[in-house]
């Protein structure tokens, strides 16, 4: 089996759930068995899971595989669901905080929380004693059971919390304890399995690594090994290491390695990186997206784990066979961008540059389509809109919003623009130029320097440098010929992206992993004999 | 069916518990006979051990109906003895059990104790509980097991260690019940009891009793045919309480004042207030064992039925035992069987020792019976050597059934020093072995049970000098003990089954 390890699937995905996404259906697609791993308690995680696309037969929850609800039909619980234990409850809705007080006897039951929906799903529940002590708080999975219980302390604090089967049977337990310095602490993890078996951890990474153990030995065979990939590193960068029976273990770069994206052989390692580069012979291979980056791994840290580059953005066949929209239909001057407003984006560059290009091609447009960031008080979006002011952009630059409207965008308009600090791939610019867009990119590690090819489907031009952005536009805003040329290369060059090519790329990874198993397994206690 | 409801069996029972116990066998030996119903001895507290205390009392599975075995579904399950090393809950694989003698064991991982294992008091290396520890040796988790060898209860703990939550469990692991403990004005104590998934509903109680109202009355509503007798004071109110029973009774296993001499007018005990003066009213009828204290009763609460009903009765069994013969030596033990408490003044039996020593230099004296404190044990000791009789002189304890009819086997005489009884079901069942009785002159028992000269001697409260003497005499004069232990065993006929069927029978009817 072939096992995808990450925290959750949540609503808002990052560019690593995108990356599984786009693995997962890979994997479908070619009949490879696999499995989303995931290690955080999310109330909410197997509909958002869902309704992105994964079924439930696909999904490993740590806390689900447990509390055996990992296939659960969801149903509906609403507040006059509930077993409150007495007789005439009165349910007083109180909608400015979203939950009903529940009362018997002029004395107040339970404080039920719920989504602010039509239907209003329970949350969870806050427990009042007889004599007003809130003692216990039930979270209810969004299919609609208590999935965790928050017993509290006598302070008002919280204390033990246990999570439970639907019977029920509580499964695992986290006691928050006072520690020797006088600090509440997360002290200790207790599973007790469905053997009954019962073990205590003092960290969720020990219970991260029996789980991992788990599902080895569940999906054991001596004929093909399990692979784990482990997509975010402190889920099990050290569990990986200590698994108690062979396994192909894979550390997946969603990132630049280094602490300056820029500088490959800058001293500091990437904190989230850092451990695991330092055992990176402990893994069986290590995978980045781009060959820059396989490169400047290999040249830095010299490993013996294997390095695969394998992009972690897939362009659809039915994109790749799409019709080429020609430079005639596309809107002429009309830049596109997809990301949020933020800043590593550092989108206020490419505004400056638009603002230079302006000056010379009046038609020319901007269009930023994503979130903008609310950090630092939407600090990134305030710089960009001083930009515009500063180059007069008012009519120029538009500040869109998010879109789900890709291909009709993308298809009308004519060029793709990237400034950002770093990257770890960026789907975007990739999906950019499978659609046939001119692109121009800071050379910025990793993905944009090497998904944009100077010279063949746009260009690539110094960090930090826009003006010489503004140049490279001019340049193909001057020449319909040159454009036409970096349109077609645009085309051409998402092929490196295709189906076929990334799977290409897995295959090489789990042909190493078989190849590697009979090794294993000869090495192992026990098994010399198969 | 009859139910009796009482709190609790425990390893050392007091009369009360054994009066209940010995009912409950009785009427079972009769429901076999058609002659009266079903019975069984009903428990409110948690007790890991009630099948061990339960058989220790003489009583099988069907005789006992505990409110937290009902609810876990654990009434019926056989007893598996469960080894501490053979625990299916610990890997093995992952973490060693270190033994530290025969009381504990040690959970070990990589060289850390993780958990300790209390072994079963008296047994060798079965599990009694685990308790866990966090990385800063805090307990986090407490699980219990029952004596039959499943995991009963688990307990978690508020940061300063103190209980949080109690969690009672059905074999499959579910909790059934859950009792949290929170402030309860400004002080920790259990705020909520929690009935879970009870035919599919939950229910929650501020206190354990309306738990077990509640638990009553589901007994009384599933069966059309059911009576309570109350026999522990502090239960009465609740079971005043229960809806659905056809009858309801109260057995006074006490004196109702603490003056005896003023039965009538002094004050009444705290203890019987609900039974006789709030909620007197919901009995059919309140029990006392002798016609004396139902005299009394009778006129201090004319409206309330006062019955008599029998303490105890003896078995066929314990009645056709061949009757001991005086042995060519005589034993000259004397034995005092009852909790050693200030009430019963175990100290008046050292004290008539000591005086019959004197004259028959190779009497003795067993005391059979738990010692309500420390105190009283360590006075009777100092006692003991102050009167110079530590040699003849040993403090049996609490033993069972069997034991106690081998005792009497051996005895010669019963002492009864008591203050006051209310009956003297020891002395019966003495006077099943053929043991005379010389007791002080105190209600209400004495003169139902002892005719002074024929089976024994009622002497004057309090004079051990006429109870030494008239040990003396009965000690010194073979004829006479013949004549006594045949008189006891003839008394002990009047107590026998088919006879106190009738006084129930008159009483329930």
């Amino acid at each position: 089996m072939n096992f995808f390890i990450n925290a959750t699937m949540p609503d808002h995905k990052s560019g690593i759930e995108h990356a599984e996404l786009k693995r997962l259906a890979l994997f479908n697609k070619n009949n490879e068995p696999a499995k989303l791993v995931l290690c955080d308690w999310d109330p909410n995680g197997h509909i958002t899971a869902n309704q992105a696309g994964i079924q439930d037969e696909q999904i490993i929850n740590l806390f689900d595989y447990f509390q055996e609800t990992s296939n659960v039909t969801a149903k509906l619980i609403q507040v006059q669901d509930i077993e409150y234990g007495v007789l005439d409850a009165q349910y007083t809705d109180d909608p400015t905080n979203s939950r009903y007080l529940v009362t018997a006897n002029n004395q107040l039951i339970a404080r039920v929380n719920y989504k602010q929906d039509d239907t209003r799903p329970v949350k969870s529940i806050e427990w009042f004693d007889g004599f007003n002590n809130l003692y216990c708080v039930d979270h209810y999975d969004a299919r609609g059971f208590v999935s965790l219980k928050q017993w509290y302390t006598a302070d008002n604090k919280i204390g033990t919390e246990t999570w439970q089967t639907p019977t029920g049977r509580v499964v695992i337990e986290a006691f928050h304890k006072q520690t020797m310095r006088g600090n509440m602490q997360k002290t200790s993890w207790r599973l007790i399995d469905r053997h009954n078996k019962c073990q205590q951890f003092d960290t969720r990474t020990a219970l991260i690594t029996y789980f991992l153990d788990c599902l080895n030995e569940d999906y054991w065979s001596l004929d093909y090994p399990n692979v784990f990939i482990l997509d975010r590193s402190h889920l099990g960068d050290q569990a990986l290491l200590q698994l108690k029976k062979p396994a192909y273990t894979v550390f997946h770069l969603h990132n630049a390695h280094t602490a300056d994206a820029q500088d490959p052989e800058a001293p500091l390692f990437n904190n989230n990186y850092e451990f695991a580069l330092n055992v990176i012979d402990g893994y069986d291979a290590v995978v980045s997206a781009t060959h820059k980056q396989t490169a400047d791994v290999r040249t830095r840290l010299q490993p013996k784990a294997q390095l695969f580059t394998i992009p972690v953005g897939v362009v659809s066949n039915k994109l790749l066979t799409a019709p080429h929209v020609p430079l005639a239909n596309r809107q002429f001057g009309k830049m596109v961008v997809f990301a949020r407003i933020a800043w590593e984006k550092h989108l206020d560059d490419l505004v400056r540059a638009i603002g230079i290009v302006h000056r010379e091609i009046p038609q020319v447009t901007l269009d930023l389509y994503g979130y903008p960031d609310p950090g630092d008080n939407y600090k990134a979006q305030h710089e960009v809109e001083a930009v515009i002011a500063e180059y007069d952009l008012a009519d120029v630059v538009t500040l869109k919003g998010y879109t789900t409207k890709i291909d009709e965008v993308q298809n009308n308009a004519m060029m793709y623009g990237l400034t950002s600090r770093m990257e770890g791939f960026n789907l975007a610019i990739m999906e950019a130029i499978s659609h046939g867009l001119i692109s121009f990119s800071y050379d910025v590690n990793y993905g944009p320097n090497e998904i944009v090819a100077d010279g063949v489907n746009g260009a690539v031009v110094p960090y930090g440098d826009y003006q010489a952005l503004a140049a490279a536009i001019l340049q193909v805003l001057r020449d319909p010929a040159l454009a036409e040329k970096y349109i077609e290369g645009a085309y051409q060059s998402a092929e490196r992206y295709s189906e076929a090519a990334v799977w290409d790329a897995w295959k090489k990874l789990l042909s190493d992993a078989q190849a590697s198993w009979a090794t294993k397994i000869a090495a192992m206690p026990g098994h010399r004999r198969g | 069916m009859y139910y009796f409801v009482s709190e609790n069996i425990f390893a050392y029972n007091s009369g009360t518990e054994h009066a209940q116990a010995k009912r409950v066998q009785f009427f079972n030996r009769e429901y076999q006979q058609n002659r009266l119903d079903q019975a069984a001895y009903v428990t409110r507290d948690y007790n890991r051990f009630l099948n061990r205390d339960a058989a220790a009392i003489g009583l099988n599975n069907d005789e006992v109906l505990n409110m937290y075995d009902y609810f876990q579904g654990t009434t019926n399950v056989p007893r598996k003895k469960q080894h501490l090393r053979l625990l299916p809950q610990l890997p093995l694989d992952r973490y060693h059990i270190v033994g530290h003698g025969p009381n504990y064991s040690t959970v070990e991982d990589k060289g850390r104790v993780i958990a300790r294992i209390n072994v079963m008091p008296a047994t060798v290396g079965l599990v009694n509980d685990i308790t866990y520890y966090d990385r800063a040796d805090n307990i986090t988790v407490r699980e219990n097991f029952d004596w039959r060898g499943f995991k009963s209860s688990v307990d978690y703990f508020h940061p300063d260690g103190q209980l949080a939550v109690q969690q009672f469990l059905n074999l499959a692991g579910d909790p059934v019940i859950e009792i949290t403990h929170m402030n309860v004005n400004g002080q920790l104590l259990p705020s909520m009891y929690k009935l879970k998934n009870y035919l599919g509903h939950d229910y929650r109680f501020n206190s354990q009793e309306q738990l077990f109202l509640f638990f009553l009355n589901e007994i009384a509503r599933q069966q059309p045919d059911v009576t309570l007798i109350s026999d522990r004071r502090g239960l009465d109110h609740i079971v005043a309480a229960v809806q659905g029973t056809v009858h309801k009774y109260a057995y006074l296993h006490g004196i109702h004042v603490g003056n005896v001499k003023h039965p009538v007018r002094g004050k009444l005990y705290d203890a019987y207030t609900n039974v006789l003066e709030r909620f007197g009213g919901a009995f059919t009828a309140i029990l006392v064992s002798t016609v004396s204290q139902q005299k009394d009763l009778a006129s201090r609460y004319p409206a309330l039925s006062i019955k008599v009903a029998p303490d105890i009765s003896l078995s066929p069994v314990t009645l056709n035992k061949a009757p001991v013969t005086l042995q060519k030596q005589p034993s000259h033990q004397l034995i005092y069987v009852g909790r050693l408490s200030p009430e019963k003044r175990p100290d008046q039996a050292l004290r008539v020792l000591a005086k019959v020593v004197k004259t028959i230099p190779d009497a003795t004296l067993v005391y059979y019976g738990y010692a309500a404190s420390q105190d009283i044990m360590d006075n009777l000791q100092t006692l003991a050597q102050k009167l110079e009789v530590t040699d003849h002189v040993t403090f049996g304890g609490y033993v069972n059934e069997e034991k106690l009819q081998q005792a009497y086997q051996q005895a010669q005489v019963i002492l009864q020093p008591s203050i006051a009884e209310s009956f003297g079901m020891n002395l019966v069942e003495a006077m099943g072995g053929g043991v005379p009785a010389i007791i002080y002159d105190v209600p209400y028992g004495a003169h139902v049970l002892v005719a002074d000269g024929v089976n024994g001697y009622i002497v004057p409260d309090g004079s051990n000098n006429t109870m030494a003497q008239k040990v003396v005499t009965l000690l010194s004069d073979d004829n006479l003990w013949s004549q006594m232990s045949t008189a006891a065993y003839e008394k002990a006929q009047a107590f026998a089954d088919d006879k106190m069927t009738i006084m129930w029978q008159n009483v329930l009817k």
